[in-house]
């Protein structure tokens, strides 16, 4: 047989070191493994959501105007809508009718939009959707389009073909779901119900001549601050929120700091625990005696390193591999139940979605850095420190 | 040949050695006679190059091997000694076969040669029958033969013995002697430090040294 260029034979010995402590490092392998998989799935779910909320930034209107009384948020007069669309650089101003619908059985809240077909829509993929689908005829028919986690809370609770919902008069009304509602972005679009204007008036309880708030567009995006200004001018009694204060407000909606707060903490907790492993374990007098032992038959202090390079390599690689794909099974298969919630600081009262599948190998190298370098210097360290003392003393 | 020059060594402001000259030509067998903690381990750790004189030189074949790099030190230990230690220094856990194969992990030879080299000592020390057997399970006789196999792998010129039958009743002393007088045979530096005055008579041993209080008297 050919002599090999890699000493397999000090990596057979490493294979076997480890399986002759086999019980010590399938609890390191365990416990490694469960902490990759936590510190991967914080960066999955991260990247999930931060791919979600940068696609829903991107589509806010540039001006929302919202009717406050006594910090309160009321619904405004549509005929504001004249006024607003008269000042010099506004492009267009569309009175929107919308609310949140409570299903007390599911324990959570529907987002209801009214469209009116003949007017022009805040969102570009409402306007493909006027395109394909005629509100009038779902009208006709009281009839809905659902988002994914909508239809599935109804199916959960019987609704399969319709549901009844409680006016604000306390009587029913049935809206039949003629089809599922999908946009780009499933965080926004996944707790939606679409169904013509008057419907939405109806549940929601919003009177023919009043809208929920006013989204308004504007030509030159470096005019909206003066836009926004003289809109208040003219309504003092209306909150004015520009797509910058969106931003912010979504970031907070989404709780983005809780979940690098919580990205840090793990990255401490783990590099905590190596510190305590290298300080606490490092090498018991067996393994110093047996590096005494393979000092004195010939083996150096490289020789040394390296099997026990080849150990932590073996152990930290396979830890991160599979850490990895528990968290790539917890995060896309499951949907990471429990850590979610902490990452997008939701209340339970918004329907449960998907997050979208996004895995870069930016990512699973931070992982790996974070994690398999350490686990190998926190091994070789205590090591190499043995293989340095004098063999003599070791091995008397 | 082996030279000790001078040798001074201290532990801990400690005089373990003191003025050491000896010369041991290839092919002795050397007894080193004394009680414990007299020098004799400390002579064999020096020659062996597991420890460094504090003052003097110790020459192998020309080579200073008291001031041998680490990585040169573990060669010429992994090359030219063969150390059969008082305690057996075996790794517990590992099988007669991986403990005797230690000293050839990091020279990466060709596995046919390893084989080779492996049948051989097991054969030449009577262990082959225990060669997958963990060596913790076997008895003090048999521990002490897979330790001087383990030795012998190398095939080294230089066979040194700390104390070899400290740990042995009389049939596994004598057995020890038959080994080292097959090994005189094949004309190697034997060193044995010992108390045990069996070996004391022996008509292999070439000299007998009396190391007391560090000093060779």
């Amino acid at each position: 047989m050919k002599k090999s260029k890699i000493n397999l034979y000090l990596l057979e010995f490493s294979i076997n070191a480890l399986l002759r402590a086999k019980a010590k490092n399938i609890s390191i392998l365990l416990i490694f493994t469960l902490l990759v998989a936590l510190l991967s799935s914080i960066f999955f779910i991260s990247n999930s959501i931060r791919y979600e909320l940068n696609s829903v930034v991107d589509t806010l209107p540039e001006i929302i105007i919202q009717k406050v009384k006594g910090g309160r948020e009321y619904d405004i007069e549509i005929d504001r809508v004249d006024d607003i669309i008269a000042i010099n650089g506004v492009k267009s101003v569309i009175a929107r009718v919308w609310g949140y619908y409570y299903f007390a059985n599911a324990g959570v809240n529907f987002s209801i939009i009214g469209i009116n077909q003949y007017e022009e829509q805040y969102k570009s993929s409402l306007e493909r959707l006027t395109n394909r689908v005629d509100f009038d005829t779902l009208e006709a028919n009281s009839s809905m389009l659902v988002g994914i986690g909508v239809r599935d809370i109804m199916k959960r609770n019987y609704y399969n073909r319709y549901f009844n919902f409680i006016k604000p008069n306390g009587k029913l009304k049935k809206m039949t779901i003629a089809g599922v509602f999908r946009d780009d972005i499933l965080l926004e679009s996944n707790d939606i119900i679409l169904m013509s204007q008057r419907d939405a008036r109806e549940i929601l309880g919003i009177s023919p001549s009043m809208a929920t708030d006013i989204v308004v567009k504007v030509a030159n995006p470096k005019e909206v601050s003066t836009i926004a200004e003289k809109i208040k001018f003219i309504y003092p009694d209306t909150r004015v929120v520009t797509k910058d204060d969106l931003k912010i407000s979504y970031r907070n909606i989404f709780d983005y700091k809780s979940g690098l707060f919580l990205a840090l903490f793990t990255i401490s907790l783990f590099t905590f625990f190596m510190i305590v492993y290298d300080k606490s374990s490092g090498l018991n007098s067996q393994e110093k005696q047996e590096i005494g032992v393979l000092r004195a038959v010939g083996w150096s202090i490289d020789d040394i390193l390296k099997e026990k390079f080849y150990e932590a390599f073996i152990i930290s690689f396979i830890s991160y591999l599979l850490g990895v794909i528990l968290a790539l099974f917890y995060v896309y298969i499951l949907n990471a139940p429990l850590l979610r919630y902490i990452f997008e600081g939701y209340s339970k009262l918004k329907t449960p979605f998907e997050l979208p599948f996004i895995l870069d190998i930016e990512t699973l190298a931070i992982i790996f850095f974070l994690s398999v370098p350490i686990y190998i210097g926190a091994t070789i360290i205590p090591a190499w420190r043995a293989s340095s003392l004098d063999v003599d003393e070791v091995i008397r | 040949m082996i030279i000790l020059k001078d040798i001074v060594k201290e532990y801990d402001n400690i005089i373990a050695l003191k003025d050491i000259n000896l010369k041991i030509d290839s092919g002795e067998l050397v007894i080193l006679k004394g009680v414990s903690g007299s020098g004799k381990s400390t002579i064999l750790s020096l020659i062996a190059g597991i420890n460094r004189p504090t003052l003097g030189e110790v020459i192998v074949d020309n080579r200073r091997v008291s001031k041998l790099q680490d990585r040169f030190a573990s060669l010429y230990r992994r090359e030219s000694i063969g150390f059969i230690f008082q305690k057996y220094n075996l790794i517990p856990n590992l099988t007669v076969s991986d403990n005797i194969l230690t000293p050839l992990i990091p020279i990466n030879l060709r596995e046919d040669e390893v084989r080779e080299r492996l049948d051989k000592v097991l054969k030449e020390f009577n262990i082959l029958d225990k060669r997958d057997i963990v060596v913790k399970n076997l008895s003090g006789g048999e521990q002490q033969r897979v330790a001087i196999a383990r030795a012998f792998i190398n095939n080294p010129k230089i066979i040194i013995a700390d104390e070899p039958t400290a740990n042995l009743d009389e049939v596994l002393s004598m057995s020890f002697i038959d080994i080292v007088k097959n090994l005189k045979d094949n004309k190697k530096i034997i060193i044995i430090a010992t108390h045990d005055p069996i070996f004391f008579d022996l008509d292999i041993v070439d000299r007998l040294i009396e190391i007391k209080n560090g000093k060779i008297l």
